[in-house]
């Protein structure tokens, strides 16, 4: 192997990389551009809807058949606006009354809540009417227990309180591990897609391939230099997806409105030391993606029917991609051999804090080991003129 | 320069099952010499010269070129040659200036030899005007002329050329068949493989037709004309495919 021919075929390979323009659209501007763009709207428009529930609920009426006077003044003193229907599920669902509330006398009486729960609105409002008759009831209560000479203390003989001991870095930890991970495992691939292809398939319909093959490059030297290039594509995808994220993530807790929503956005485990663990757990990934996908489409005889292979891989990568994320997995060495779903699943655990060194370890060798058997295939595939001349 | 002895190739594939095509064949070419290579289409011309190149396996025998054997060392092989063939694309997105220069490295060229080498072929081949210019905006011809420096970057002393003049116009045609006559000149050996007779007639010192993967036929235009009785090329080549009445 000499490294000034690899070198060149690299260089080579990374000059014409970064002048196609598909290639800058996948490694450059969805990461840099259309994620933030989508995160930030995506935000804005959570906010914005929660937001309108919430008036909504407020202002719009909600339909009433009661014949109790003392329910209807509780739902008036919370400022519940009441209107009287005949068919309460019917203004529910027709959207003429955020909810519905009705009596049906019996012992004890049932006072029954329509709600659409579908509607953010209605939900809202069934929420209020809730807790407006809960506090009557409450109220009732108390007045009985006082006509009766029972002190109000028998209804509270001790207090339950349950205490989130997680803290704000894990819950949000939690919550977005889950989807940072998946985010960037597809678009790493997704990014890594059109680089490849331009280097194997491309080069096979361009006619670029016999010149490069009759240089005294070797196919070893060759495939290095390619596959390299392609993995500094994808590593470059996923560097810029994790840093445009970390950016609009950090930056879209000001888009919010919500506090909740505000305390998630600032919370999100995101400094430099989480960020540089992910990154390196992204690099033996970056090898294995690379390689598989060179392998797969040195097959093909064009850029189409390289992208008609490679498209089915990226969507097969989301499953493992997304279960990794999911937080009924409990890591173990055994999960941690399953290559796309261990670093996925590692992502989520080193932005909650919890990975076990052994875990690490064992994620990172196995990807090594899934990433240098790529390599000999894409090595092996490459030698085979039946790949490379095929008619 | 060049000694093949018996090679042969078979394909195999599911459509169209197994097929030999190119079928124990031998030939010499010394320094110096142009040697055509000339056949219909589907003859064995391509397959043989891609043997040579190194870019596919003899499934029998084999040849040398300067003395470096294309099976057992097939990238001291590819060190000795300039590998052109007609349908060949070019790196889009670069300029032949970059191109030269990669395809120099790859060949171990320091960057003073290079730098030299470049400008010395640009001059012959007059393509400074467009050095700079990204490949997929130039013309059919100035691609031609790109490849052609590419094949002659590193003076290698055996050309492989494969319709290296294939849909190109007039000029840019006589520009190769130039730098062919140039590199014979200078000593070089040159296996050339085309489907025009007057260029073949004009350019090669010997002629080998090939058919159905066989070289039926090796010799000057003499000994061709001495052999089947037929006077231009054209006749020639009709007679040894058994087409001429």
């Amino acid at each position: 192997m000499r490294f000034p021919i690899v070198s060149a075929i690299y260089q080579k390979e990374m000059l014409d990389l970064i002048r196609d323009r598909r290639t800058l659209i996948s490694m450059v501007a969805v990461p840099l551009i259309v994620m933030p763009l989508l995160l930030n709207l995506a935000v804005r428009l959570m906010s914005r809807m929660q937001e309108n529930a919430e008036n909504e609920a407020k202002t719009m009426a909600v339909a009433i058949r009661i014949s109790t006077p003392s329910i209807r003044e509780a739902l008036e003193k919370a400022q519940i606006q009441l209107v009287e229907k005949d068919d309460l599920k019917d203004a529910v669902l027709k959207k003429t009354a955020a909810a519905g509330v009705e009596e049906i006398p019996g012992t004890p009486s049932l006072v029954q809540i329509y709600a659409d729960n579908s509607n953010p609105t209605s939900s809202a409002a069934a929420a209020r009417v809730h807790a407006a008759l809960d506090d009557l009831k409450e109220a009732r209560v108390r007045e009985s227990l006082k006509n009766s000479g029972i002190p109000a203390s028998v209804l509270t003989p001790f207090v339950v309180k349950r205490t989130n001991i997680a803290g704000a870095r894990k819950m949000s930890g939690m919550v977005w591990g889950s989807m940072l991970g998946y985010v960037l495992l597809l678009l790493m691939f997704a990014g890594g897609m059109y680089p490849v292809i331009d280097m194997t398939a491309g080069e096979k319909e361009r006619k670029t391939i016999e010149a490069l093959l009759s240089s005294p490059a070797t196919r070893q030297e060759i495939v290095v230099g390619k596959n390299l290039a392609a993995m500094s594509a994808i590593f470059i995808t996923a560097i810029l997806t994790l840093g445009s994220m970390v950016y609009s993530l950090k930056g879209s807790h000001l888009a919010s409105k919500s506090p909740e929503m505000q305390e998630m956005m600032r919370t999100i485990p995101l400094d430099p030391h989480t960020v540089t663990e992910i990154a390196i757990i992204l690099v033996p990934l970056a090898m294995f993606a690379a390689a598989l996908m060179f392998s797969i489409a040195l097959f093909a005889k064009s850029y189409k029917e390289g992208a008609s292979y490679l498209t089915p891989l990226v969507f097969v990568v989301i499953v493992p991609a997304l279960m990794g994320g999911m937080s009924g997995f409990q890591m173990s060495p055994a999960l941690c051999l399953i290559p796309i779903f261990n670093a996925s699943q590692m992502i989520r655990g080193i932005l909650v804090g919890d990975v076990s060194t052994a875990n690490f370890t064992i994620t990172m060798g196995a990807n090594v080991v899934y990433a240098c058997l790529a390599f000999m295939v894409a090595t092996k595939q490459f030698e085979n003129e039946n790949v490379l001349f095929r008619s | 320069m060049i000694q093949v002895r018996g090679l042969s190739k078979t394909f195999s594939d599911s459509k169209r099952g197994t097929r030999l095509a190119v079928d124990n064949v031998s030939f010499d070419v010394r320094a110096g010499e142009v040697f055509g290579l000339l056949g219909p289409n589907g003859a064995g011309k391509t397959t043989t010269l891609r043997m040579l190149a190194t870019l596919l396996k003899p499934s029998s025998g084999t040849a040398a070129l300067n003395g470096f054997d294309i099976v057992r060392e097939p990238q001291k092989v590819r060190e000795q040659i300039g590998f052109l063939s007609g349908d060949m694309g070019q790196y889009g997105r670069l300029t032949p200036l970059e191109i030269l220069n990669f395809f120099g490295k790859l060949y171990g060229m320091d960057a003073a030899r290079r730098a030299s080498r470049i400008d010395a072929l640009m001059t012959m081949l007059d393509m400074k005007s467009f050095a700079g210019v990204r490949t997929d905006k130039l013309s059919t011809g100035m691609k031609q002329k790109t490849a052609i420096a590419r094949t002659m970057l590193h003076d290698p002393p055996v050309l492989i050329l494969d319709e290296p003049t294939s849909g190109l116009d007039v000029p840019t045609a006589r520009a190769i068949e130039t730098a062919i006559v140039d590199a014979r000149k200078a000593g070089k050996c040159v296996l050339y493989s085309t489907h025009v007779m007057e260029e073949a007639e004009y350019l090669c010192d010997r002629i080998g037709v090939i058919s159905g993967g066989k070289l039926r036929m090796v010799g000057t235009m003499d000994e061709l004309r001495a052999a089947t009785g037929k006077q231009r090329l054209r006749e020639i080549f009709l007679d040894l495919l058994g087409l001429e009445q």
